[in-house]
């Protein structure tokens, strides 16, 4: 069946000549519309399925390249590493692992970056690195982003994606969700400008700390945010869920958040919103 | 409230940055089982004092196996394994304090306990009742800007 697929996909024509020899491993299969697509196509279309537009997740490199100016992205230098307060076996392999994997120091990349000339202090998460869980080090690096964003009194942007808070730190995690809170009354204090951008999916500690506090929220086109999973709430509360509950469309319908913006648009109105806060700037 | 149609993590942040800000002193205690965003909502305290026998924790063990292990059924496992008890988080200086519950009968017990707890909260606030406010927020900032 796979097989009819691929071969009734029409291809660009520098990929048909070689069509029989592309790889397993080139093609992703569409979460949403079970399409096959090859990777290149999906990679040139912004990671979004070009049959039904659902929105693939992005590499942290993918979406700096994607709203950030070229070769203006400067992380911020804080070498830090988890404790592994709970003393779990095979957790500081784990992420051994995962850098190697994934190229990722941990599930979040923050720095000072450029959008069309706007300097920003930016963060984005990443959900390959075990779910895009907060624990020490990610609670750590957006506590000193934000401090840096006071410090040099620059707007801030935080991309989330994640599972929330990190089981595997227990308890520590789950003070990384107000040692961000905290951290961000003292950014609102200082009248600074904070965009949190939700994308698919933001969860758990992630979604009740930082990225539910932006003074203004934005997210990508069917984003599935909230805070316990669906068949948690339904179990719990013995009820099923209204249609489409927990994607971006609903929570824009309920005031949650403030825009739903496509992945193409981001890097022009991220420009916009902070051209119009600029004013009181002096 | 139409609570299926509100998910909660939108509160929990704002409890907690609301509490962050707080002018007066703030104490948090844990009485019995303490767990995930709920707890932490109102947790965001000065002072986090804890009863000797209670449990505070980033998710319910059966949770926590569950999300893990992905088998629920081995919450004692977890339970064992994720520091929730008083004495783990009093080392792990995520609390401040342990209060004392004295065995004896379940009325003895009781009244020892609250005689204990409400020392300790007379001895926190004659501590605190001289610090001006923004001392008060800043040594609530501090105490979570150095978790972990």
């Amino acid at each position: 069946m796979i097989v009819d697929k691929i071969k009734k996909r029409e291809l660009p024509e520098k990929n048909k000549k070689t069509k029989i020899d592309i790889p397993v491993g080139k093609w992703a299969k569409c979460d949403k519309c079970k399409e096959i697509i090859y990777k290149e196509i999906l990679r040139e279309n912004l990671n979004i399925c070009p049959n039904c537009g659902h929105y693939f997740r992005m590499h942290i490199n993918r979406r700096l390249k994607l709203v950030v100016d070229e070769g203006t992205y400067k992380k911020f230098d804080l070498n830090i590493e988890t404790n592994n307060p709970l003393d779990i076996e095979d957790y500081p392999k784990k992420l051994k692992t995962l850098r190697e994997k994934t190229g990722l120091e941990e599930a979040v990349a923050c720095g000072t970056a450029k959008i069309k000339g706007e300097k920003v202090v930016i963060c984005i998460m990443d959900s390959g690195f075990l779910m895009g869980s907060m624990g020490l080090v990610v609670g750590e690096k957006i506590t000193y982003a934000i401090e840096q964003a006071i410090e040099q009194r620059l707007p801030l942007i935080i991309f989330s994606v994640s599972g929330g808070a990190r089981m595997q730190e227990g308890i520590i995690s789950l003070m990384q969700m107000a040692k961000t809170t905290a951290a961000l009354t003292k950014l609102d204090e200082a009248g600074l400008l904070y965009i949190s951008v939700l994308t698919d999916p933001t969860y758990g500690g992630v979604t009740a700390s930082f990225a539910s506090l932006g003074d203004i929220i934005l997210a990508e086109p069917g984003a599935m945010i909230g805070f316990a999973g669906q068949r948690v709430i339904e179990q719990t509360i013995g009820e099923s869920l209204p249609e489409g509950f927990q994607t971006a469309e609903f929570l824009l319908e309920h005031g949650f958040i403030d825009k739903i913006v496509e992945r193409k648009e981001l890097k022009d109105t991220l420009y916009n919103l902070i051209q119009f806060h600029k004013g009181g700037e002096s | 409230m139409k609570q299926k149609k509100e998910d909660n993590g939108e509160a929990i942040a704002k409890s907690m940055f609301e509490m962050a800000k707080l002018k007066v002193p703030v104490i948090a205690i844990v009485i019995g089982e303490g767990s995930s965003g709920g707890a932490l909502a109102i947790g965001v305290a000065n002072k986090v004092i804890m009863l000797e026998n209670a449990i505070y924790s980033i998710l319910s063990p059966e949770g926590y196996s569950s999300i893990l292990w992905k088998d629920s059924s081995r919450y004692k496992e977890a339970a064992e394994k994720m520091k929730l008890t008083a004495k783990d988080l009093y080392d792990l200086k995520v609390i401040d304090k342990i209060i004392k519950e004295p065995k004896g009968n379940e009325e003895e017990s009781f009244k020892k306990t609250s005689r204990n707890l409400k020392t300790e909260i007379k001895s926190i606030i004659s501590e605190m009742k001289n610090k001006n406010s923004d001392k008060i927020v800043e040594e609530r900032y501090n105490k979570f800007r150095i978790m972990g």
